[in-house]
Protein backbone atom coordinates (compact mmCIF):
# COMPACT_ATOMS: atom_id res chain seq x y z
CA UNK A 1 0.00 0.00 0.00
CA UNK A 2 1.26 3.44 -0.91
CA UNK A 3 0.29 6.87 0.36
CA UNK A 4 -0.84 9.38 -2.24
CA UNK A 5 -1.64 13.05 -1.90
CA UNK A 6 -3.22 14.74 -4.89
CA UNK A 7 -3.09 18.51 -5.07
CA UNK A 8 -6.24 19.25 -7.02
CA UNK A 9 -6.03 22.70 -8.60
CA UNK A 10 -8.48 22.13 -11.44
CA UNK A 11 -12.24 22.11 -11.04
CA UNK A 12 -14.77 19.84 -12.75
CA UNK A 13 -16.89 22.74 -14.00
CA UNK A 14 -14.31 24.21 -16.38
CA UNK A 15 -11.71 21.46 -16.87
CA UNK A 16 -12.92 18.28 -18.56
CA UNK A 17 -9.66 16.51 -17.66
CA UNK A 18 -10.77 16.40 -14.04
CA UNK A 19 -12.94 13.45 -15.09
CA UNK A 20 -9.80 11.36 -15.59
CA UNK A 21 -8.10 12.89 -12.55
CA UNK A 22 -10.96 11.92 -10.25
CA UNK A 23 -11.06 8.49 -11.91
CA UNK A 24 -7.40 7.96 -11.06
CA UNK A 25 -7.93 9.03 -7.47
CA UNK A 26 -10.88 6.66 -7.14
CA UNK A 27 -9.03 3.76 -8.73
CA UNK A 28 -6.07 4.13 -6.38
CA UNK A 29 -8.47 4.24 -3.45
CA UNK A 30 -10.25 1.13 -4.74
CA UNK A 31 -6.90 -0.63 -5.08
CA UNK A 32 -6.34 -0.22 -1.37
CA UNK A 33 -3.93 2.67 -1.35
CA UNK A 34 -4.18 5.45 1.20
CA UNK A 35 -5.32 8.42 -0.87
CA UNK A 36 -5.89 12.02 0.18
CA UNK A 37 -6.77 15.12 -1.81
CA UNK A 38 -5.98 18.75 -1.10
CA UNK A 39 -8.17 21.12 -3.07
CA UNK A 40 -6.40 24.35 -4.04
CA UNK A 41 -7.21 27.32 -6.28
CA UNK A 42 -10.41 26.70 -8.27
CA UNK A 43 -10.19 23.08 -7.19
CA UNK A 44 -12.11 24.07 -4.04
CA UNK A 45 -15.31 24.92 -5.93
CA UNK A 46 -16.93 21.44 -5.98
CA UNK A 47 -16.49 21.30 -2.19
CA UNK A 48 -19.08 23.99 -1.66
CA UNK A 49 -22.30 22.64 -0.25
CA UNK A 50 -24.81 22.42 -3.08
CA UNK A 51 -22.19 22.19 -5.85
CA UNK A 52 -23.16 19.40 -8.22
CA UNK A 53 -20.28 17.19 -9.32
CA UNK A 54 -21.05 13.47 -9.29
CA UNK A 55 -17.41 12.53 -9.79
CA UNK A 56 -16.24 14.63 -6.87
CA UNK A 57 -19.11 13.54 -4.65
CA UNK A 58 -18.27 9.90 -5.40
CA UNK A 59 -14.82 10.44 -3.88
CA UNK A 60 -16.43 11.76 -0.72
CA UNK A 61 -18.94 8.91 -0.64
CA UNK A 62 -16.16 6.35 -1.02
CA UNK A 63 -14.30 7.79 1.94
CA UNK A 64 -11.38 9.47 0.22
CA UNK A 65 -9.90 12.07 2.56
CA UNK A 66 -10.53 15.53 1.09
CA UNK A 67 -9.25 18.83 2.47
CA UNK A 68 -9.63 22.34 1.06
CA UNK A 69 -6.92 25.00 1.19
CA UNK A 70 -8.10 27.67 3.60
CA UNK A 71 -6.33 30.39 1.59
CA UNK A 72 -8.20 29.42 -1.58
CA UNK A 73 -11.45 29.29 0.37
CA UNK A 74 -10.87 32.75 1.82
CA UNK A 75 -10.07 34.19 -1.62
CA UNK A 76 -13.44 32.92 -2.83
CA UNK A 77 -15.32 33.92 0.29
CA UNK A 78 -16.24 30.32 1.05
CA UNK A 79 -16.70 29.80 4.78
CA UNK A 80 -15.93 26.50 6.45
CA UNK A 81 -19.64 26.15 7.13
CA UNK A 82 -20.29 26.33 3.38
CA UNK A 83 -18.35 23.11 2.75
CA UNK A 84 -19.81 19.67 2.28
CA UNK A 85 -19.74 17.67 5.51
CA UNK A 86 -16.88 15.36 4.56
CA UNK A 87 -14.51 18.16 3.48
CA UNK A 88 -11.99 19.44 6.00
CA UNK A 89 -9.75 22.50 5.88
CA UNK A 90 -5.98 22.48 5.59
CA UNK A 91 -2.98 24.55 4.55
CA UNK A 92 0.19 24.00 2.54
CA UNK A 93 1.70 22.26 5.58
CA UNK A 94 -0.32 19.21 4.55
CA UNK A 95 1.68 18.95 1.32
CA UNK A 96 5.04 19.46 2.97
CA UNK A 97 4.30 16.92 5.70
CA UNK A 98 3.30 14.38 3.05
CA UNK A 99 6.48 15.02 1.06
CA UNK A 100 8.62 14.71 4.18
CA UNK A 101 6.83 11.47 5.03
CA UNK A 102 7.79 10.10 1.63
CA UNK A 103 4.29 10.00 0.24
CA UNK A 104 3.66 10.25 -3.49
CA UNK A 105 2.52 13.83 -4.05
CA UNK A 106 0.96 14.57 -7.42
CA UNK A 107 -0.18 17.87 -8.88
CA UNK A 108 -3.45 17.92 -10.80
CA UNK B 1 26.09 15.89 9.83
CA UNK B 2 22.83 17.70 9.15
CA UNK B 3 19.63 15.67 9.17
CA UNK B 4 17.74 18.32 7.21
CA UNK B 5 15.60 16.78 4.51
CA UNK B 6 15.66 18.45 1.13
CA UNK B 7 12.62 18.80 -1.09
CA UNK B 8 12.85 19.46 -4.82
CA UNK B 9 10.27 21.42 -6.79
CA UNK B 10 10.08 21.62 -10.57
CA UNK B 11 8.07 24.55 -11.84
CA UNK B 12 7.35 25.91 -15.34
CA UNK B 13 4.79 28.68 -14.85
CA UNK B 14 5.76 32.21 -15.97
CA UNK B 15 5.35 35.08 -13.50
CA UNK B 16 2.23 37.25 -13.37
CA UNK B 17 0.03 34.75 -15.23
CA UNK B 18 -1.56 32.22 -12.94
CA UNK B 19 -2.67 31.42 -9.42
CA UNK B 20 -0.30 28.45 -9.59
CA UNK B 21 2.59 30.83 -9.00
CA UNK B 22 1.15 31.93 -5.66
CA UNK B 23 0.48 28.33 -4.63
CA UNK B 24 4.02 27.37 -5.62
CA UNK B 25 5.59 30.11 -3.50
CA UNK B 26 3.34 29.21 -0.58
CA UNK B 27 4.63 25.64 -0.83
CA UNK B 28 8.24 26.81 -0.73
CA UNK B 29 7.49 29.00 2.28
CA UNK B 30 5.76 26.13 4.07
CA UNK B 31 8.72 23.86 3.38
CA UNK B 32 11.07 26.34 5.02
CA UNK B 33 8.65 26.64 7.96
CA UNK B 34 8.96 22.88 8.39
CA UNK B 35 12.76 23.16 8.36
CA UNK B 36 13.18 21.42 5.03
CA UNK B 37 15.86 22.42 2.57
CA UNK B 38 14.49 23.58 -0.77
CA UNK B 39 15.79 23.12 -4.28
CA UNK B 40 13.95 24.59 -7.26
CA UNK B 41 14.43 23.71 -10.89
CA UNK B 42 12.69 26.41 -12.93
CA UNK B 43 12.09 25.75 -16.59
CA UNK B 44 10.10 27.17 -19.50
CA UNK B 45 8.36 30.39 -18.43
CA UNK B 46 9.32 29.99 -14.78
CA UNK B 47 12.89 31.09 -15.55
CA UNK B 48 11.53 34.66 -15.59
CA UNK B 49 10.49 34.41 -11.94
CA UNK B 50 14.03 35.42 -10.94
CA UNK B 51 14.51 38.05 -13.67
CA UNK B 52 16.32 40.95 -12.01
CA UNK B 53 14.80 43.69 -14.16
CA UNK B 54 11.20 43.13 -13.09
CA UNK B 55 9.72 46.51 -12.21
CA UNK B 56 6.71 47.46 -10.09
CA UNK B 57 4.17 49.76 -11.67
CA UNK B 58 1.26 51.96 -10.73
CA UNK B 59 -2.36 51.47 -11.66
CA UNK B 60 -3.87 54.46 -13.47
CA UNK B 61 -7.36 52.95 -13.43
CA UNK B 62 -7.28 52.87 -9.65
CA UNK B 63 -5.39 56.19 -9.41
CA UNK B 64 -2.51 54.57 -7.56
CA UNK B 65 1.15 55.29 -8.08
CA UNK B 66 3.75 52.55 -7.96
CA UNK B 67 4.24 52.78 -4.21
CA UNK B 68 0.50 52.71 -3.47
CA UNK B 69 -0.08 49.81 -5.85
CA UNK B 70 2.72 47.83 -4.15
CA UNK B 71 2.81 45.43 -7.07
CA UNK B 72 4.29 42.08 -6.02
CA UNK B 73 7.36 40.90 -7.91
CA UNK B 74 8.41 37.27 -7.95
CA UNK B 75 12.09 38.18 -7.84
CA UNK B 76 11.40 39.78 -4.44
CA UNK B 77 9.53 36.68 -3.24
CA UNK B 78 12.55 34.55 -4.16
CA UNK B 79 14.87 36.94 -2.35
CA UNK B 80 12.61 36.81 0.72
CA UNK B 81 12.73 33.00 0.71
CA UNK B 82 16.51 33.07 0.33
CA UNK B 83 16.70 35.37 3.35
CA UNK B 84 14.32 33.20 5.36
CA UNK B 85 16.30 30.06 4.60
CA UNK B 86 19.52 31.83 5.49
CA UNK B 87 18.14 32.96 8.84
CA UNK B 88 17.17 29.36 9.59
CA UNK B 89 20.47 27.95 8.41
CA UNK B 90 18.88 25.69 5.83
CA UNK B 91 19.52 25.36 2.15
CA UNK B 92 17.63 27.16 -0.61
CA UNK B 93 18.87 26.62 -4.14
CA UNK B 94 17.39 27.81 -7.41
CA UNK B 95 18.49 26.73 -10.87
CA UNK B 96 17.04 28.04 -14.11
CA UNK B 97 17.11 25.96 -17.26
CA UNK B 98 19.71 27.72 -19.41
CA UNK B 99 18.07 26.93 -22.73
CA UNK B 100 14.79 28.37 -21.46
CA UNK B 101 16.62 31.47 -20.21
CA UNK B 102 18.29 32.07 -23.57
CA UNK B 103 15.03 31.66 -25.47
CA UNK B 104 13.45 34.37 -23.36
CA UNK B 105 16.44 36.65 -22.92
CA UNK B 106 16.12 36.70 -19.14
CA UNK B 107 19.70 35.88 -18.18
CA UNK B 108 19.92 38.83 -15.79
CA UNK B 109 18.71 37.10 -12.62
CA UNK B 110 18.93 38.03 -8.96
CA UNK B 111 21.87 36.86 -6.89
CA UNK B 112 21.67 33.30 -5.66
CA UNK B 113 19.84 31.92 -8.67
CA UNK B 114 21.96 29.80 -10.96
CA UNK B 115 21.91 28.50 -14.48
CA UNK B 116 21.85 24.84 -15.41
CA UNK B 117 19.98 22.25 -17.38
CA UNK B 118 17.99 19.02 -17.21
CA UNK B 119 20.90 17.11 -15.60
CA UNK B 120 20.49 19.42 -12.61
CA UNK B 121 16.85 18.44 -12.29
CA UNK B 122 17.94 14.80 -12.37
CA UNK B 123 20.55 15.49 -9.68
CA UNK B 124 18.10 17.48 -7.57
CA UNK B 125 15.44 14.76 -7.81
CA UNK B 126 17.93 11.95 -7.19
CA UNK B 127 19.32 13.58 -4.06
CA UNK B 128 16.03 14.89 -2.67
CA UNK B 129 13.91 13.29 0.01
CA UNK B 130 10.96 13.94 -2.28
CA UNK B 131 10.11 15.86 -5.45
CA UNK B 132 7.02 17.66 -6.65
CA UNK B 133 6.52 18.61 -10.28
CA UNK B 134 3.96 21.32 -10.96
CA UNK B 135 2.89 21.40 -14.58
CA UNK B 136 1.06 24.25 -16.25
CA UNK B 137 -2.00 22.06 -16.90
Amino acid sequence: MSHYLFIQSQDPFTETRTHHQFDLIGQLHDAGHKVAVLLVQNGVTPARRGAKSDLFDDLLRWGVTVRADQFALAQREIDHADLKDQVGVADMDLVIDAMLAGHKVIWH
Amino acid sequence: MSDTKTLTFAFMEPPFESERTVTFFRLLDAALDRGAGVRVFAYEGAVALAFARQQPHGNAVHHRDSEEEDHPLTKDWIAALQEKAGSKGIGFEWINCGLCVDERGVSDVIEGCGRGGPPDLWRYASEAHNTLTIGTR
